[in-house]
Order: structure tokens, then C-alpha cells, then sequence
């Protein structure tokens, strides 16, 4: 089952690999910052590494009673580098990160911005709703590029954390709270990006991937996602419906369109159209399906979806269903 | 120099009295009943070490189960409990007691001059209920029901409907009952720092190591209760009903985040002012130099803990606070920085300007500088709001506090233990072994903790059992979990020296580094009534004011301030210390042992949720508490 | 330093001359004082802890007390408040009787001060239960903290009836240095018990405001 295990769907989530003027202004912070840091280092190693020069070899030599060599001198320095210097170099960074560079990542102004999008946190997927249209889906964000896009950030149960380093900041989801990040994607791409607060024993398959689109592709996504499903075609997958609909699965899932309304699961009325299952757990594809249905414990121990150890037939029927709602 | 061999046959005869006095009982009934403030230094110190070997496995259990992507060797579940566990166990039971318990206990009273604490039996006491929190704690890793949420254990997480265990059940009450004993130990280290100085050692006159602990103590006396107040909530919520973090009845989820953190983040300070504390006595002894800016070094330790009280929301820069807030905070951190600025050019001129000998225990405070700087600076970089809020709960993060917790806590921690070794066992310890364990742990530690700068900023988040593979992780966190190995190899390496050496080494002698401090003045290791007369000081160098050393010889001859009636010791006023009234000290008592065990009763009768037979164990505590005070110190 | 003939012996003291002796020839406070003194700072930050999550909740919250809840009565807890307060004059009476060797002056202020907190104390607990009756502790975020409060701060009131209950037992067998300065520290609980006292009604009257 190794090859299931998605191998970061081939995108990274680099801090360092900005892809919007957020993620670059924080990253060249980190950039200067590191590049101060390395100097203050150099400061410290260079003084210790004189006194290893200066070092007495052996025996404990001549008491040094009561009179202090360099005693000014060691003042001076006291003083200077290490009262001194710290207020310049951390008042530099205070101005710089927190008076200027923290406006660039602070929440847009809800005027600002000309869509608005829910990400919920569950345990252990994302909801994501988009306001204005019928349109949910899970774990994977669609945006416009050079769109600014205001995130609003939610928790169904308890906090998690959204963040796609190479877009934005990370912004915790907490319950009963609502938080607000903007997304501004530069240039097309997948970003992947994860949970980043400690939710339990899933936390660590819990990502998301946003997906910046140009314009029109990202309307015509949109205009797809907010359609009810798609009626099932072939008899297998009909009778597939009647299982989902029927069986357990309608109790957790909504499936808009049918009479399934379940809340516990992700929307499953475009499944098919998603890359991934299971927060970036495994690749999308008819086998993957099956196996997660008959066993998502096998792929996310501890995940709230129980497995459903049903024939091969019932499987395949489910399969065939879900495979239709693209 | 030193008084740690008789002057005279009078004098001889004086401290052989003195020996008879103090002596304890002798076998398991003399450590269980023991007041002696170093043989309870000791328990801490056993105590300890074995907590923190627990807590390195666990560490070395995370890296190997995190040393190749998507492997299974721990369950999801197991994995959390793990490194709540770790983080636990490092932090409240082994740095906390280890540098204040252990390195607190054992030589406080030998730097000011003292014969015990203010307070000898709540120090064995505080020693006792220590142990037992400990067992508690662990208790519940063998039960299956390990606290799993994190050593900050966030609400709603935590909360009855997403834990319904008894995991944080443990957690909470394993955390106050652990409180109990850093307050006890924090609050007679005040006092006997106050009261218990030899006379003539005002406060400008107090070591440096012993103004670190000051700070320390005022810390966790003041820091702890807010997390028992925050855990005292939680255990409400989860097992009265009450709605404290409940946001559907009027609670709110941020309250618990903003306790625990007024908590949290003094004690990350209160965790290193000791080991500074640490660094300060071996300078000055391997430079054979006074402190560079003494005074300054004494207010930045106090300071440090001060200011660290006010920057506790930077660990919540990305909840959502509002900006105003969250500058405010960033402001207060920027501010925090210049105390340990201070301190380490401080150490640095010393360095310079004395002539260093870079024995072992130097060389763990050199390398101690080094990790701190790094660990701080990173530390200054969370000060940028927005930076911070892409690298928080990533490794970047747990690459910074392990940086200054590894490097800055735990290096001089090995550092003393080299360096008091000959005082403690009289045996010195074997140079080349030593200096070997420190380059080993040096790179071990760093090959451990630097690639997770690199990995945090690629991206990963922390507390996450398992990564995937091709986003770049990989060959960081193998280099990690190497760097684990060989972090052990070092340890190992370090302890199989000490016990070597207290077999085969040399004898020491009392003062085998021309120390600056009291504790060189007596002999090694040092006799149970510590000081044969009450030492005379007039600097914070005491063993180097020759003049003064020699007055001391010349009253133990005369018999004069031996203070030999029994258990006495001066007690002095509180900033100048002038010699104020001879007080009679509390000698082996069982009841600290009663008492601690009562009280474990209470919390293993709370955590099985028999709180009706928890007030009657609370009624045998009171008992205790009688019976304790029921003989007075002239009855003895 | 070389008179340190003149500093006196606490231990030697057992009796009440030898008691007023060391007292008076005393130039600081005895170690029993600084640690009631570091036990109070403790639990004074503990009750700090739990007044400012009690803000912290009012100030997030819409109506304080939620709708349907009385406000706290005003009149009744602030008589016995007063009630309390008052004990600590005859406490600070026997603490200087006590340092002055006056025995029977020292029995009699601890059990007039007894008196005063022992009935505040069964009133308060009778109060107590009435109100949990009216509404539970697990009603709301409110309630929550209100008994949590209300309780810790008996519970430090019962600790200090405790506490005086063995001075006099203690006492029982006449004066030494160890229970004068037992007198004086307790004194300082009872102080401070107070203080945290009217805080503690202080801020549970506070919502009526
Ligand atoms: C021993 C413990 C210790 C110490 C001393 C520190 C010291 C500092 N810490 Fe750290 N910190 C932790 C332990 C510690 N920390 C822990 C355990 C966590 C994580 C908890 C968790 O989430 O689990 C944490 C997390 C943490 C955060 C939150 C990160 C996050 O979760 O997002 C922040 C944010 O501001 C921070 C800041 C600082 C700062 C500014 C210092 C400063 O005090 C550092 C000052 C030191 C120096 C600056 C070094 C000296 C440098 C020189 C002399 C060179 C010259 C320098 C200049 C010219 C400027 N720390
Ligand atoms: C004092 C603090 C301290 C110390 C010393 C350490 C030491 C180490 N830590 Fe840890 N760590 C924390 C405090 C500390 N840590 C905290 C607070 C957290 C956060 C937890 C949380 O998220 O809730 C954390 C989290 C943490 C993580 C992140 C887990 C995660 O987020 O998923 C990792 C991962 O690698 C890690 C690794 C290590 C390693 C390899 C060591 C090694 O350096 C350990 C080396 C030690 C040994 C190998 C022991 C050897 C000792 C002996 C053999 C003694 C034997 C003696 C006798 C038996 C008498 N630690
Ligand atoms: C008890 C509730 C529950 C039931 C019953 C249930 N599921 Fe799920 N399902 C979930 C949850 C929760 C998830 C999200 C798991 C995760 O990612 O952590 C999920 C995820 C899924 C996914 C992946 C969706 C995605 O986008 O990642 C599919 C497909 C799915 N379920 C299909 C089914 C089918 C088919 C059935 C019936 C046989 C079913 N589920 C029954 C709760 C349930
Ligand atoms: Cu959701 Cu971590
Ligand atoms: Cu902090």
C-alpha cells in the first residue's frame, strides 16, 4: 500500500518558496533576519575563540585577588553589544516585522476582498464552503490567482490550524470563534499546506492543497462544485446510490441533490472530482476508493469514518457511484 | 586555605563534635527520615536523572519512529502520548527539579554559608511529594492512560468530550501535584536565602548562582499558580461539569491558552536562570577572574524572570488575537532579550579577559553559550509578528526551545556536574574522557537540532507521528534522529566517566579549581554540619579573600562562632545580613515521608474519582500536618 | 560580629519571661514569618489566577450573570464580611499579647476571633448550599467561577479556623518562641484571608454593577 501514500502529490510546502506577497515579505525577513542572526553568532564565537587563544594551559597560575583585569573594558562591552546593540537590532526587527511586513499578513478589510471562503476544521479534514453558491467541498481550495480571497476560518470541534506556507501566514481554527486570513495566489499552482495545531491522533494526515486557478477555470470549477450530483448512469452504480442512500454512509455524508445530509464526513457531491482522499492521505483514483471505503482505518488509524467490511460487489456498486460524481 | 583540615587539636576535637552531632541515622531509615540538605540534593539528583532517562527515550522513541517517512514502528495514539510525555517529563520533573532540587539543594546552603535550609523538613518534604508525582505520572503510561495532548494540552482537546479517559485526568492532577513540591522547594529557597546567609553577606555580597536561584524561586512561586488554577478549571470541566472552556455556556477556549501560558512562558525562563546560574560559578573559577559586570549579571537574572511575565501571548500569535495585542506582546519579548544580552557578553569579557582553561566544564559553558545564542536568536526572530506566524508549531520552533533548553538548560547542567563532581564524591573526574563526552554531545546535539530549522521552514508541522515521503523531509529527519543517537552515545559517555571516576579517580581534595565560593572552603565531600564556624565574608568570592579564610581558622581554634549547642545556625537580617539570632534546626523526621504519602493518597482516591475517600485522605494529611508540628525545636 | 554573645538563642526560650526577652532583643521577623509570608503569595496569586478568569469570562460574555440568574444578594454577604473582617482585630491582639508573654490575654482574643469566623463560616456554608439549590455549579461559565471562588475562599477560611483551633491547643501548654511566633504567623493568615475575603465578595458583588 506504499505507493498509496501520497507523496505530497508531488508539491512542496516550502516557507522559503513563496508564491504570493505575503509568503515573500515574510520570507525575506527570514532572509535578513537569518543573515543578522549568523552575525550576532560570529560576534559570540569570535570572543569565545579569543579567550581559547588567550587560554592558560595549565596549572591555575597567579590568583587574580580582587583586582579585575579589563574591568572597564568588559563594561564597555557589556554595555555596548549587549545593551546597545540588542535595542538597535531588535528594535530594526520590531519596526520592520511588526509595524510594516505584519500589514501585508494581517486580515484583509472585508471590503477589500471579492470572495469570501469557509474553510471548517473537523477532526481531521477541511470543510471548505464558498458563500454565495451551493458549492462544498473538502481539503482542496480552489482560488483565483492574483485574486485576493478572504479565508475565513472556523472549527467544528476542535483547534486545528490552516496554513499554506507558500501562500500565507498559518491562522488557527478555533471553536466559537471566527478568523480571518486572505489568500492572494501570484501565479497558478497546487500549494500544498497542513494542519499546524496539535488535533488529536490524526493530526498528521489533516492537509490541504490549495489550488490557484486563472479566472475563468476557477469560475468554471466553482459553477461545477455548486451543481447537485450527478444521477448515477449505469445499473452498478444505481445500485450503488441505494446502498449510500439506504446504509450508513448517507448518515455522515451529504450528497446534495439526494436525501443524503449527513455532517460527519466530508460533501462527497463532487468526490470523483477531488485528487486526494482523506486530507492528502491517499491518491484519488477507482481502487483507492474501494480500499478506503472497505478500510479508511487501514490508510488513517483513528479516522472517525468506521471501515465497512462489505463484498466485493457492494464495494464495487459503492465504488461505481462515487466514481460518477465528478 | 580551606577549613577541611583541622588547624589545631582543639580544633579537631570541635569538629569531631560537630560530627557526632549532625550525623544521621545511618542505612534506608537515615535517606527516608533525612533532613540533610544535601542528602536530599542527592535524591533529587538520582531522581531525576532516571526521569530524564525516561524522557530520552521517549525523545528517541519520537526520532525513530520519525527517522524514515510513513513508518509504523509506534501507533498514532502511543506517538502522542510520547511526546506529551517527553516534553512533561523534561520539563517539570527533570530540568525544573534537576537544577533547583538537585544543584538548588546541594549547594545554596554551601555558597551562603549555611548548615541547612530555612526549612529543612518541607525540604524533605518537597522531596518526597516530588517522587510521588513522579510515580504518578508514569503511573498512568503503564496504565494505558498517558496525558495525549500535548504538554500545553489545548483545550478543547483536552476536554471530556474529544479525551474521555482518564489521560488528562493524570495530567492535570500529575501537574498540580508536581506544583505542590516546586512551590515548597521555591518558597524556603527564598526564605533560607533571606534569612539563612552567613553574616556579612548582604545581598551585593551573594553569589551569582545563588541570585539565579533567587529568581528561579520568585518565578515559580508566582508562576505556578497559574497553572493550577488552569488545571484546577480542567479538571472541573471534565469531571464536575463545569463550562470554564466551554464556549456554548459562556466559557471560552482562549482562556485556557492565556493561563497557561502566564504560567508557561516565565517558566521557560525559570528553566534557564539556574543553569546561567551555573554558568556563573564555573567562569569565574576556570578564568580565575571576577565576573566581568557583576551587577549588572545580578539584575539581568532577576530581571529575565520579571519581564517573562509579561510576554506570554507571543506563543498565541496565531490565534487570532487582535493586532494591538499581539504588538503589545511582541514589544514586551523584544525587551525580554537585553537581560540575557547582557549576560552573555557578561560571560564572554570573562572569558576574555581572565585566562581561560578550557577544562570539561568550561568547555560545556562555551558550548553552553553557543547553543544559547543560537536558540536565542531565533528566539528574536518570533518578535516578528508575521514570521512568527509562519513558523509557529513547526519544527522551527522545536529547534529553537531545544536549542536553548539542550544547549542552554542541560549543557551547564553537565557542565556543574563535572565541575561540583570532586566537591560532591572527593574523587576528580578523568580529563580526556570528559572533554571527549563534550565534543561528542556538541555535535550530537547540534546535528539533532539544526536540521529542524530546515525542516520547520520546508514546511513541517510538529507533533505529527508520521510525514510523507518527496516533500523534501526525509533526509533532515534522518540526520535528526542520528544526531538522537549520537546525543546519547554522549550522555552515556558522560555518566560511564563520572562513575568511573568516583571508583578509580584521584582524591580530590577540598579545593581542586581554586573555586571562588564557599562550597571549595570545606572539605569534599563535605561534612554533614557543612561549616565548622560560621564563615566570615566580605565579597561574593569568599574562597579567595584570603584574609578572611584565615580568621576563620583562627575562631574555629578559639572556639569562637562554632555554634555548637545542638542544631544551631545563624539567622541573619534579610538585606544586610546582620547576625540576628541563633536558631535550633529540625533534625530527622519521618513526617515529611507520612505526609507525602497521604497526600499521594488524595490524588490517586481524585484520579479514580473517589472524591469522598479523597477528603478523608485529606483529613489524614491535616493529621499529618499535627503530628508534624507536634515536637518544638527545644523538646529535641 | 565578634558580640555574637548578644544574639539571642530562640530555642532557649520556654517560658513567657524568656519569651518577652528574645522577642524584644529580635532585629528581624523569624523564618516562621517569611514563610507564611511565601504561602500567602502564593495562594494570593492563585486567587489572582481565578479573579482575573473571572473578568476574563464577564468581559466576554453578553449578560453577567447569564439571563435567568439573580444577581447576587448585596446585603447579607457584606454584614458578614464585615463580620469576618472584623476578627482581624482580636487576631492582631493576640499576636502582641503574644509577643508581650501575656498568656491568658493571647487565649482570650484567638477565641473571640474564633467566635466571629467559626459564625461567619457555618452561615457561609449554610448560604452556600442554599444557593447551589437556586443554580447548579455546572449551569453555566458563570456559575462555574462563581462557586469556584466562593469555595476556594472557604476552604481558606476553614484552614484558618483550623489553624486557630491548634494555636489554643497549642497554647494549652504555655509559651515557647516556636508557638509566639506560630501566634504571629497565623495572625498574618487571618490577615491576608481577610484581604483576599472582601477581594473575593468584592468581585462577586462586582456583577451587579
Ligand atoms: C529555556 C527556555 C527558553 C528560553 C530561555 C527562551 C528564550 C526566548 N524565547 Fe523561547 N521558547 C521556549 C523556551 C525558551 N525560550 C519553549 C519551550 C518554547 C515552545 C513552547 C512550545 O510551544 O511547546 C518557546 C517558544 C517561543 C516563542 C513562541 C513560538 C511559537 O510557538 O510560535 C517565542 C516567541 O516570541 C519565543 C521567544 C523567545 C525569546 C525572544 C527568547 C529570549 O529570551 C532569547 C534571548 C537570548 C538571546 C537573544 C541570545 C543572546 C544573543 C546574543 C548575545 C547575540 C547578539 C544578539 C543581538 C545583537 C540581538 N520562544
Ligand atoms: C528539557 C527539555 C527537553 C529536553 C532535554 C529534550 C530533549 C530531546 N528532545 Fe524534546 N521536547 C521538549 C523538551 C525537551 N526535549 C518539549 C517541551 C517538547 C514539546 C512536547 C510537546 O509538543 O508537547 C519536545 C518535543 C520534542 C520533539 C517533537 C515531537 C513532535 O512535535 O512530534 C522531538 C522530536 O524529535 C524531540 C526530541 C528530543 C530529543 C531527541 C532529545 C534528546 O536530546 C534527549 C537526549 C536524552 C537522552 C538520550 C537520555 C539519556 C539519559 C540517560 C541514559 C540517563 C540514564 C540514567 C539513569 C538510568 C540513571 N523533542
Ligand atoms: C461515522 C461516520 C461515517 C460513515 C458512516 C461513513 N463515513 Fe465516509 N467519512 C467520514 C469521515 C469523518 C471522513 C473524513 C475522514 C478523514 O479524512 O479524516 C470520511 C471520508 C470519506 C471519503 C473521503 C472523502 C474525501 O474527500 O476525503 C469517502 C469517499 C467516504 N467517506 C465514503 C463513505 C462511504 C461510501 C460510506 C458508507 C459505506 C461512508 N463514507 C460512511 C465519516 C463517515
Ligand atoms: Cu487539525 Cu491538527
Ligand atoms: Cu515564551
Amino acid at each position: 500500500m506504499g505507493v498509496l501514500l501520497l507523496a505530497g502529490c508531488g508539491h512542496t510546502q516550502n516557507a522559503l518558496a513563496p508564491k504570493s506577497h505575503q509568503a515573500r515579505d515574510i520570507a525575506s525577513l527570514f532572509w535578513w533576519m537569518m543573515g543578522g542572526a549568523w552575525i550576532g553568532l560570529g560576534i559570540v564565537v569570535a570572543l569565545l575563540l579569543l579567550s581559547w587563544v588567550r587560554r592558560k594551559r595549565s596549572g591555575w597560575g597567579s590568583d587574580t585577588e580582587g583586582d579585575k583585569p579589563g574591568e572597564r573594558l568588559g563594561w564597555f562591552v557589556v554595555i555596548g553589544a549587549g545593551i546597545v546593540l540588542p535595542i538597535i537590532v531588535v528594535s530594526t526587527v520590531f519596526i520592520v516585522g511588526d509595524l510594516f511586513v505584519i500589514r501585508t499578513t494581517q486580515a484583509p478589510a472585508s471590503t477589500a476582498t471579492s470572495l469570501t471562503i469557509r474553510v471548517i476544521g473537523h477532526q481531521w479534514w477541511w470543510e471548505t464552503r464558498y458563500p454565495g453558491t451551493d458549492a462544498v467541498t473538502a481539503n482542496e481550495i480552489h482560488i483565483p490567482v492574483h485574486r485576493r480571497v478572504r479565508v475565513e476560518v472556523e472549527s467544528a470541534d476542535v483547534i486545528h490550524s490552516f496554513w499554506a506556507p507558500q501562500l500565507n501566514r498559518k491562522m488557527d481554527a478555533i471553536p466559537g470563534r471566527t478568523n480571518v486570513v486572505e489568500l492572494t495566489a501570484d501565479v497558478p499552482g497546487h500549494y500544498r499546506g497542513d494542519c499546524a495545531e496539535f488535533c488529536g491522533v490524526q493530526h498528521a494526515h489533516m492537509g490541504l492543497v490549495v489550488v490557484a486557478q486563472p479566472e475563468a477555470a476557477f469560475r468554471r470549477w466553482l459553477a461545477r462544485q455548486a451543481r447537485p450530483a450527478a444521477a448515477p448512469v449505469s445499473t452498478e452504480a444505481q445500485r450503488g446510490e441505494g446502498l449510500f442512500m439506504n446504509g450508513e454512509c448517507s448518515s455522515c455524508h451529504a450528497i446534495r441533490g439526494t436525501d443524503a445530509q449527513g455532517y460527519v464526513g466530508p460533501d462527497l457531491t463532487h468526490v470523483a472530482s477531488r485528487n486526494t482522499l482523506g486530507a492528502l492521505t491517499v491518491i484519488n483514483t477507482p481502487e483507492t476508493l474501494a480500499a478506503w471505503i472497505r478500510d479508511s482505518q487501514h490508510f488513517k488509524p483513528g479516522n472517525q469514518m468506521p471501515a465497512f467490511p462489505l463484498g466485493p460487489t457492494r464495494i464495487r456498486e459503492l465504488t461505481a457511484y462515487l466514481e460518477g460524481l465528478k | 586555605m580551606a577549613i577541611a583540615t583541622p588547624p589545631s587539636p582543639a580544633a579537631a576535637e570541635t569538629m569531631e563534635r560537630l560530627e557526632r552531632m549532625w550525623q544521621s541515622r545511618p542505612g534506608v531509615l537515615g535517606w527516608l527520615t533525612t533532613t540533610d540538605h544535601k542528602r536530599i540534593g542527592l535524591l533529587y539528583f538520582w531522581t531525576t536523572l532516571v526521569l530524564f532517562g525516561a524522557g530520552g527515550i521517549e525523545a528517541l522513541l519520537i526520532r525513530t519512529q520519525l527517522i524514515a517517512p510513513n513508518q509504523n514502528l509506534v501507533s498514532p495514539s502511543t506517538y502522542d502520548e510520547l511526546f506529551t510525555l517527553h516534553g512533561m517529563t523534561m520539563i517539570f520533573f527533570f530540568i525544573i527539579p534537576m537544577t533547583t532540587g538537585a544543584f538548588g539543594n546541594y549547594l545554596l546552603p554551601l555558597m551562603i554559608g549555611a548548615r541547612d535550609m530555612a526549612f529543612p523538613r518541607m525540604n524533605a518534604l518537597s522531596y518526597w511529594i516530588f517522587l510521588a508525582s513522579a510515580i504518578f505520572l508514569y503511573t498512568s503510561l503503564f496504565m494505558g492512560m498517558a496525558p495525549n495532548a500535548g504538554w500545553f494540552d489545548y483545550v478543547p482537546l483536552a476536554n471530556r468530550q474529544f479525551n474521555p479517559g482518564s489521560n488528562i485526568d493524570f495530567y492535570c492532577l500529575g501537574i498540580i501535584f508536581n506544583s505542590i513540591a516546586s512551590t515548597l522547594t521555591a518558597g524556603q529557597f527564598i526564605v533560607t536565602m533571606f534569612k539563612s546567609r552567613a553574616p556579612g553577606m548582604s545581598f551585593n555580597r551573594m553569589p551569582l548562582f545563588c541570585w539565579a536561584q533567587l529568581a528561579a524561586a520568585f518565578g515559580l512561586l508566582f508562576a505556578l499558580p497559574a497553572l493550577s488554577a488552569d488545571t484546577i478549571f480542567l479538571f472541573l470541566d471534565r469531571n464536575v461539569g463545569t463550562h470554564f472552556f466551554d464556549p456554548s455556556r459562556g466559557g471560552e477556549t482562549l482562556l485556557w491558552q492565556h493561563l497557561f501560558w502566564i504560567f508557561g512562558h516565565p517558566e521557560v525562563y525559570i528553566l534557564i536562570v539556574p543553569a546561567f546560574g551555573i554558568a556563573t560559578s564555573i567562569i569565574p573559577a576556570f578564568t580565575q577572574r571576577r565576573l566581568v559586570a557583576f551587577p549588572l549579571v545580578a539584575i539581568a537574572e532577576i530581571l529575565v524572570v520579571f519581564i517573562g511575565f509579561g510576554v506570554w501571548a507571543h506563543h498565541m500569535f496565531a490565534t487570532g488575537l487582535p493586532t494591538i495585542t499581539l504588538v503589545f506582546f511582541a514589544a514586551a519579548t523584544a525587551l525580554v532579550v537585553i537581560p540575557s544580552t547582557i549576560q552573555v557578553f557578561a560571560w564572554c569579557m570573562s572569558f576574555v579577559l581572565g585566562l581561560a582553561r578550557f577544562k570539561t566544564p568550561l568547555l560545556f559553558i562555551a558550548g553552553f553559550i553557543f547553543m544559547f545564542v543560537t536558540g536565542g536568536l531565533t528566539g528574536i526572530m518570533f518578535v516578528a509578528i508575521p514570521f512568527d506566524q509562519q513558523v509557529t508549531d513547526t519544527y522551527f520552533v522545536v529547534a529553537h526551545f531545544h536549542y536553548i533548553i539542550f544547549g542552554a538548560a542541560v549543557f551547564p547542567i553537565f557542565g556543574g556536574m563535572y565541575y561540583w563532581f570532586p566537591k560532591v564524591t572527593g574523587k576528580l573526574y578523568f580529563e580526556l574522557p570528559g572533554q571527549i563526552s563534550f565534543w561528542v554531545l556538541f555535535a550530537g546535539t547540534n546535528l539533532l537540532f539544526f536540521p529542524m530549522h530546515i525542516v520547520g521552514l520546508l514546511g513541517m508541522p510538529r507533533r505529527v507521528y508520521t510525514y510523507p515521503s518527496g516533500i523534501g523531509w526525509t533526509a533532515y529527519n534522518l540526520a535528526e534522529s542520528i544526531g538522537g543517537y549520537l546525543t546519547l552515545v554522549g550522555i552515556l559517555l558522560l555518566l560511564g566517566n563520572l562513575v568511573v571516576s568516583y571508583f578509580r579517580g584521584e582524591p580530590a581534595g577540598p579545593d581542586p579549581w581554586h573555586g571562588p565560593t564557599l562550597e571549595w572552603t570545606i572539605s569534599s565531600p563535605p561534612p554533614e554540619y557543612n561549616f565548622a564556624v560560621v564563615p566570615k565574608v566580605t565579597s561574593p568570592y569568599p574562597n579567595w579573600d584570603a584574609a578572611d579564610r584565615e580568621e576563620d581558622r583562627r575562631h574555629l581554634d578559639e572556639g569562637v562562632l562554632v555554634l555548637q549547642h545542638g542544631h544551631e545556625q545563624p539567622a541573619v537580617t534579610p538585606v544586610d545580613a546582620r547576625f540576628a539570632e541563633i536558631v535550633e534546626m529540625p533534625h530527622e523526621s519521618p513526617w515529611p515521608v507520612i505526609l507525602a504519602f497521604t497526600l499521594s493518597l488524595v490524588f490517586v482516591m481524585l484520579v479514580i474519582h473517589k472524591y469522598g475517600v479523597a477528603g478523608i485522605m485529606g483529613i489524614l494529611c491535616l493529621l499529618a500536618l499535627v503530628g508534624w508540628h507536634s515536637k518544638e525545636p527545644q523538646e529535641s | 560580629m565578634t558580640d555574637y554573645a548578644a544574639v539571642p538563642r530562640t530555642t532557649e526560650a520556654t517560658d513567657a519571661a524568656a519569651v518577652t526577652r528574645v522577642v524584644s532583643q529580635r532585629v528581624s521577623k523569624p523564618a516562621a514569618w517569611w514563610g507564611m509570608i511565601i504561602l500567602i503569595a502564593s495562594e494570593a496569586t492563585l486567587f489572582g489566577a481565578f479573579v482575573g478568569t473571572y473578568y476574563y469570562l464577564r468581559f466576554n460574555t453578553v449578560a453577567w450573570p447569564p439571563d435567568g440568574l439573580p444577581k447576587p444578594d448585596l446585603v447579607a454577604p457584606l454584614i458578614l464580611l464585615g463580620v469576618l473582617v472584623l476578627s482581624s482585630l482580636p487576631m492582631q491582639i493576640a499576636s502582641r499579647a503574644a509577643r508581650a508573654g501575656r498568656l491568658a490575654r493571647t487565649r482570650l482574643a484567638i477565641v473571640a476571633a474564633l467566635v466571629l469566623q467559626c459564625g461567619y463560616f457555618v452561615y457561609e456554608i449554610h448560604d452556600f448550599r442554599d444557593q447551589l439549590h437556586r443554580f447548579d455549579i455546572t449551569r453555566d461559565a458563570y456559575s462555574s467561577i462563581y462557586y469556584t471562588l466562593l469555595g476556594a475562599d472557604h476552604g481558606h477560611v476553614l484552614l484558618g479556623i483550623l489553624f486557630n483551633f491548634w494555636l489554643l491547643w497549642k497554647l494549652a501548654r504555655g509559651f515557647t518562641t516556636y508557638r509566639v511566633n506560630a501566634v504571629q504567623a497565623v495572625t498574618w493568615y487571618w490577615h491576608a484571608v481577610n484581604i483576599l475575603t472582601v477581594v473575593v465578595i468584592g468581585t462577586l458583588l462586582s456583577a451587579r454593577a
